[in-house]
């Protein structure tokens, strides 16, 4: 009972001055929009294509066969690249396979040695990652070794 | 793969030694330092890649969505009224009026049919106090090319910022790796080849050596450098013949000084190009894949 007294209440039209302030409140977006709503649409329109792309371009057919031929000496160049360096790694790896057996033939000794896992090596932090530009200061050049205890 | 292969050979050989008989005499195996100090900066671009990321940044620019400038500045703000000053806004279309170029066609002030530019407002000039202390100043970008390069000092670290340097001495009258005689077998070649390269270029020196592995090896007969093919015939003794092993290793700080009476006269820091007329023909293409093109 008391709940069905209360929405009824909500259906009521309510005095005249209290519908006036709530026009004003809606009046201060232009699209009719609250201000929450609003920041919505705002957030929404820049992830949405809408209005905002831009028109797809038309290559005549010289232009096309421009493209393709930009397109076909980039990936050509890369191709050769990435062989150059499979021969250059498999060369490596030949003249490290020699060394070793030699090393094995030359001295037992010094072969188990340098072939013994070395435990806790790591990539050193001094090492410095290339940049566009280079630092300020180039080189460190005050090194002190640190002291053997 | 590679690794996994190289593993594999590393345990097939480990396990094949066991207690063989030595030939080589220990005097004739020495390790040889192979020095480097790498890039400061990215590589040079080659011409056509240069020419290639800049169709490839317009095809990009010319295809971007239209700056969406409500997003970013708040209506009737200061900031917002400067930006769209700046702003170089296209002529839209007008009956009666000729466009060679065909109609503009124009959503939210760009012509869609072209690339849109945004032009940032000009802030105004700073003033030239505290240079380093000021947070807001201007970035000021330091040039690639150094002052060793201008003078060409080959014995700098700091020349050639984009390429890999190598470490080249003049031991006993000749141009080549830092080679140090191992003297006990118990030490690595790679200490060997560090603790050699303190002795002669002193102790202020910081470097991280790949791996205890050597990664080639030069042969000798009679002070001559064999080829490849000859050091594999079995018509030279292996007695006579004296081993250089390649050990890698990198160069992190401090400097290269040579010390007195250590049988090292000059040293320079090369890049590959540069190693070959010093160190001949026959030495430079027995390492030449082991040096960085970059």
């Amino acid at each position: 009972m008391l709940f069905g007294i209360k929405n009824l209440r909500g259906v009521i039209p309510r005095s005249n001055s209290v519908c006036r302030i709530q026009q004003c409140r809606l009046k201060r977006s232009k699209a009719g929009l609250s201000p929450e709503a609003q920041k919505v649409v705002s957030q929404l329109s820049v992830l949405s294509a809408g209005r905002k792309m831009p028109r797809l371009i038309k290559l005549c057919n010289e232009d096309y066969v421009k493209h393709r031929t930009i397109m076909k000496a980039w990936s050509l160049e890369r191709k050769n690249k990435i062989e150059q360096q499979k021969i250059t790694l498999k060369k490596q790896y030949e003249s490290m396979k020699k060394a070793s057996e030699d090393l094995k033939f030359a001295s037992p000794k010094l072969f188990t040695i340098a072939n013994e896992h070395e435990y806790g090596k790591r990539f050193p932090l001094e090492i410095r990652i290339p940049t566009d530009y280079p630092p300020r200061q180039l080189w460190y050049y005050n090194y002190v070794p640190r002291q053997k205890k | 793969m590679l690794q996994k292969a190289i593993l594999e050979t590393r345990r097939g050989l480990a396990a094949a030694v066991a207690g063989g008989v030595r030939l080589v005499p220990l005097e004739n195996i020495r390790a040889s330092l192979i020095l480097s100090r790498t890039p400061i900066v990215t590589p040079d671009m080659s011409e056509f890649d240069k020419k290639f990321y800049k169709y490839q940044e317009e095809l990009e620019r010319r295809l971007m969505w239209t700056f969406p400038k409500w997003f970013y500045f708040k209506k009737g703000t200061v900031a917002e009224r400067e930006f769209t000053k700046a702003q170089k806004y296209p002529i839209p279309s007008h009956p009666g009026v000729w466009f060679p170029k065909g109609l503009p066609d124009i959503k939210h002030g760009r012509d869609r049919r072209f690339r849109q530019d945004i032009i940032l407002p000009k802030k105004a000039p700073e003033e030239e106090s505290g240079e380093m202390e000021n947070e807001t100043r201007a970035i000021k970008l330091n040039s690639r090319i150094t002052e060793a390069d201008k003078k060409n000092d080959q014995a700098s670290l700091e020349r050639k910022l984009a390429r890999t340097l190598y470490l080249l001495v003049k031991q006993d009258g000749q141009w080549k790796f830092p080679t140090f005689p191992v003297e006990n077998e118990d030490v690595p070649l790679n200490e060997v080849a560090e603790n050699g390269l303190r002795r002669v270029g002193g102790n202020k020196i910081n470097t991280w050596n790949v791996s205890r592995t050597p990664a080639g090896i030069l042969k000798y007969s009679n002070g001559k450098l064999l080829d490849c093919e000859q050091s594999e015939s079995p018509s030279v003794k292996d007695s006579s013949i004296v081993r250089d092993y390649l050990i890698k290793s990198h160069i992190l700080a401090g400097k290269f000084v040579p010390q007195d009476k250590q049988g090292v006269e000059e040293y320079k820091w090369l890049v590959k190009e540069e190693l070959e007329p010093l160190l001949g023909k026959a030495y430079f293409s027995q390492v030449e894949f082991l040096l960085s093109k970059v």
